[in-house]
């Protein structure tokens, strides 16, 4: 069985390729220069540029973070590139056939069903290379009802009245360290709007991917629902193999405006780094939204990838009767840690949060659930339920809890629990009696573990989650 | 820098006796300590503001009568403003209970004291390092093996108008043996004190242990209980806190021995302005270890509660139990909670829960006993009466929980249901 455990631990990463497509690349280095030019490359505006340089003076100022439970060498932010474009993209293309077919390789062996299987799903999709957004397919079809779904720079130069009123004004450029950073280096990511009333004719979905060496990701994502109107918005991401670690510090930042509703989903899977920790990617990322009247923003997240995660998708239920949801399995294996959780900040009279999270911890890794649920005065009838639960797999992980509960309002009622433990004996010995081997036992009783995340989650991605914790986890029975 | 923790540092420099090595320590300690603030974790909810500068007088001589706790048959040790008050003291001791003054200690005792008060007590806590710092005096409590002292030994700090006292208890109980401590905090006046006591429960030994931090008002108080477990020992503990202007407690229990089995019951009712802190470590190091804690709490008017309880389980402390139940009543939209349960764990073959909740009282059975002809002050005295009482119910010292029932209700009387 152990032989068994350590092959199936030590499996390779399988979207861990390098595409070989010649890339523009910033010597690497972080001072105004390099803002600046990041912003001319972007053509952008001034105010633009005066937001990212006011962004990169608090940064300078600010203190990284060490409250988390994670532990990595210091990050040399002069090491990083700061700008990284696929060179072919000079003159952007205008549809599928004018895409580097290097990429549309890349993205096959990937699986990531681009073309026809993607057009019949019916899934647009903007994809984010290294720094810079490639392609965003059925920008036409979503046109007709009015959706504008682009590359964040190409909104900040035609739809400059959205982005100034809403970049920013829910994770401000001093909200933390790593998104201070993101602020002032951001290089692209992807701007939706769902205009008053509309229903999004089909789920948007962005991939990302960091391919060249030395680079960091700084993507910034900006959707916004305006009244009465709903989306769905799927995420991907992958990542080379490298020995060395790379930096991902992505902000993404949820207006959920009256009577709308934004389901985010995001599936995780960049570089974890090999069995002893080496390489893999930081993936430290400050996702939030902010719900008016009625609203209702849902957080789905699958957590596989990433050598150090540090991310709490958060809700500001703002509007009275507003609700967030979080949903998330977190799967760690080999050296990886992960400080994950939520934040749920009820303003709102009748505002409601759910929080389902499952950790899972295998190897040698620590997994952690970080989280918090506050009540505000005026947070008249608001309700919370939390739930945490870890499973361990072999005596070498730690599955942590540290959920923060403030309340000041004697009308909210808050409840939260959380458990650990591990795949019980009684469990495997039934599925085994059955006829199951130990492997396909152990993948069925995670899998039952999750379900209940697993199903707020759409169907390609459902699917996609449910496969990439089998592979994870194929024979780590203990 | 605190202008205080400077006069604590200077204070301790001119004490000299038989605990200096460890006060040595806790001072090169305490001289790298940060004064907390609002972003120190321990502290995040609790201001130290009314310490950071505070002057106190010197402990006085004050002559001060310590009531007893009816229908309780104790061996008592009594404190006043930090000094020990031998008239006021239980002096016939039963066979096998040792009791001796930190002066007095033997040199035979001294090194195992040391260690003990080296080994026992973390030290993250940064009162605990100003009570090393300052506390000369205090008890050293030794309870023979095989033992059995059935009087429980009651522990009084008695505090009056302005004085700053430390004290430190050391418990020990020896293989088989078993034991009952109360530890009591009296006064209700501006002042200031660090109690801090240390229990070594040997192997197959019990102790039952009551902590009631009853202080109100402007009387100030940080404090801790730390345990540490042997082979098959057992800890029960109640605490009660009733919340000052300051008012913080640490307990740390750490199953240092197999087969030790824990269980922590805790309360706290908080009105007016005050301020209760409750933290509770849990260290479980070896293995098939228990551990039950049980917090309630009911916070009314302007009153802040935290809580933080901290679940460690440790690589090697497999097929451990251990659950924490926080319950809370916030009666007023003034009032605040603040809890945090945490787990941190690092064995896989474990059972582990922790649990939190907020709400207000059943309005649906505050109607019901309206409707039953209860006025509604009554019925809510009684409804959190009986959300309280099932934890005085568990308490092993009849006596002790008849003494603290009236008390109780008398502070329900007092608040009011929005």
């Amino acid at each position: 069985m152990t032989e068994e455990i350590n092959r199936a631990l030590a499996r390779e990463y399988e979207a861990g390729f390098v595409s070989d497509i010649e890339s523009e690349t910033f010597a690497p280095g972080l001072n105004e220069d390099v803002i600046r030019r990041i912003s001319a490359m972007k053509k952008e505006p001034e105010w633009m540029l005066e937001w990212r340089l006011k962004a990169y003076a608090s940064w300078l100022e600010m203190e990284e973070p060490d409250w988390a439970h994670v532990q990595y060498p210091k990050i040399d932010f002069q090491a990083i590139s700061y700008y990284s474009a696929p060179k072919s993209l000079a003159d952007r293309p205008k549809s599928l056939d004018d895409v580097d077919p290097e990429l549309l390789a890349t993205y096959e062996k990937l699986g990531i069903p681009l073309l026809e299987q993607q057009m019949l799903a019916g899934v647009a999709v903007d994809v984010v290379y290294d720094s810079v957004s490639v392609i965003t397919t059925f920008r036409e079809k979503l046109a007709e009802s009015g959706v504008i779904f682009c590359p964040i720079s190409e909104a900040i130069q035609e739809y400059p009245e959205l982005v100034k009123k809403y970049l920013g004004s829910v994770v401000p450029q001093k909200d933390n360290y790593f998104a201070a950073l993101n602020c002032a280096v951001f290089t692209d990511g992807s701007f939706v709007y769902i205009p008053k009333g509309t229903r999004c004719p089909m789920e948007l979905s962005t991939y990302f991917r960091i391919n060249e060496m030395n680079t960091g990701q700084f993507e910034r994502t900006l959707i916004i629902a305006d009244e009465g109107s709903h989306v769905s918005y799927l995420e991907g991401c992958t990542a080379p193999q490298r020995d060395e670690n790379q930096l991902h510090a992505a902000v993404v930042e949820l207006v959920c405006l009256d009577d709308a509703e934004i389901k985010y989903s995001t599936v995780q899977n960049w570089y974890p780094g090999d069995e002893e920790g080496k390489g893999g990617i930081y993936n430290f990322v400050t996702k939030r939204g902010v719900c008016h009247k009625n609203a209702k923003i849902s957080w789905t997240q699958v957590e596989t990838g990433s050598a150090v995660t540090w991310k709490y998708p958060s809700c500001i239920l703002r509007g009275d009767n507003s609700v967030g949801e979080f949903y998330s399995v977190a799967l760690t294996r080999g050296m990886q840690q992960a400080d994950t959780g939520t934040k749920m900040i009820h303003l709102g009279k009748n505002t409601k949060s759910t929080i389902i999270s499952k950790g899972i911890s295998a190897g040698r890794s620590n997994n952690s659930y970080r989280g918090l649920v506050r009540m505000n005065p005026g947070a008249e009838g608001a309700r919370n339920f939390t739930q945490c639960d870890s499973l361990l797999i072999g005596d070498k992980c730690g599955a942590h809890t540290f959920p923060y509960v403030e309340s000041r309002n004697p009308t909210a009622i808050v409840e939260h629990e959380a458990t650990t433990s591990k795949v019980s004996d009684d469990q495997m010995f039934l599925c085994q009696q059955r006829g199951l081997d130990a492997e396909k036992a152990v993948s069925m009783i995670v899998n039952g573990f999750c379900k209940e995340v697993f199903k707020e989650l759409p169907m390609e991605f459902a699917v996609e989650a449910g496969k990439l914790l089998e592979i994870s986890l194929e024979g780590s029975v203990g | 820098m605190s202008e205080w923790l400077n006069t604590v540092l200077s204070r301790a420099q001119s004490v000299d006796d038989w605990l200096s090595p460890k006060r040595e320590q806790s001072l090169a300690l305490l001289r790298d300590a940060k004064w907390p603030n609002r972003k120190t974790e321990a502290w995040k909810y609790t201001p130290l503001r009314a310490v950071e500068n505070a002057q106190f007088a010197a402990p006085a001589d004050v002559e001060a009568a310590v009531t007893a706790i009816a229908g309780l048959e104790s061996i008592d040790l009594v404190f006043i403003n930090g000094r020990f008050a031998a008239e006021q003291s239980t002096a016939n001791l039963p066979q096998g209970l040792h009791i001796t003054q930190l002066a007095d200690v033997s040199e035979a005792d001294k090194t195992w004291a040391l260690q003990a008060f080296a080994a026992i007590k973390p030290s993250r806590h940064l009162f605990g390092l100003v009570n090393d710092a300052l506390a000369t005096e205090g008890v050293i409590i030794d309870v023979a093996a095989s033992a059995k002292i059935t009087a429980p030994v009651r522990i009084v700090n008695q505090l009056s108008e302005n004085a700053e006292a430390h004290n430190r208890v050391l418990v020990r109980v020896a293989q088989q043996a078993s034991l009952t401590v109360v530890e009591q905090t009296i006064g209700d006046a501006y002042s200031f004190n660090t109690a801090f006591a240390e229990y070594d429960i040997a192997d197959d030994a019990s102790l039952e242990h009551y902590r009631f931090a009853l202080q109100t008002d402007k009387a100030m108080s940080v404090g801790g209980s730390h345990f540490q477990l042997a082979n098959r020992s057992q800890l029960n503990s109640t605490l009660v806190g009733f919340g000052s202007s300051l008012s913080r407690l640490d307990v740390d229990v750490t199953h240092g021995g197999e087969h030790a089995f824990a269980k922590l019951n805790a309360i706290y009712l908080l009105d007016g302005e005050e301020l209760f802190d409750l933290h509770s470590t849990i260290e479980h190091a070896q293995p098939h270890g228990t551990t039950e804690e049980n917090v309630r709490g009911i916070v009314g008017d302007s009153a802040t509660a935290v809580f933080n309880g901290r679940i460690h389980i440790h690589r090697d402390a497999q097929k451990t139990l251990a659950e924490l139940n926080n319950r809370n009543l916030l009666m007023s939209n003034k009032a605040v909670i603040n809890t945090k349960p945490e787990l941190e764990i690092y064995a896989d073959d474990v059972r582990c829960a922790h649990g939190a909740t907020i709400a207000e009282i059943d309005k649906k059975a505050l109607y019901y006993m309206q409707s039953r002809g209860v006025d509604r002050a009554q019925a809510q005295v009684m409804l959190n009466f009986g959300f309280i009482n099932e934890l005085v119910d568990q308490m092993p010292n009849a006596a002790l929980a008849e003494w603290l029932r009236p008390q109780l209700r008398q502070r329900f009387a007092k608040m009011e249901v929005n």
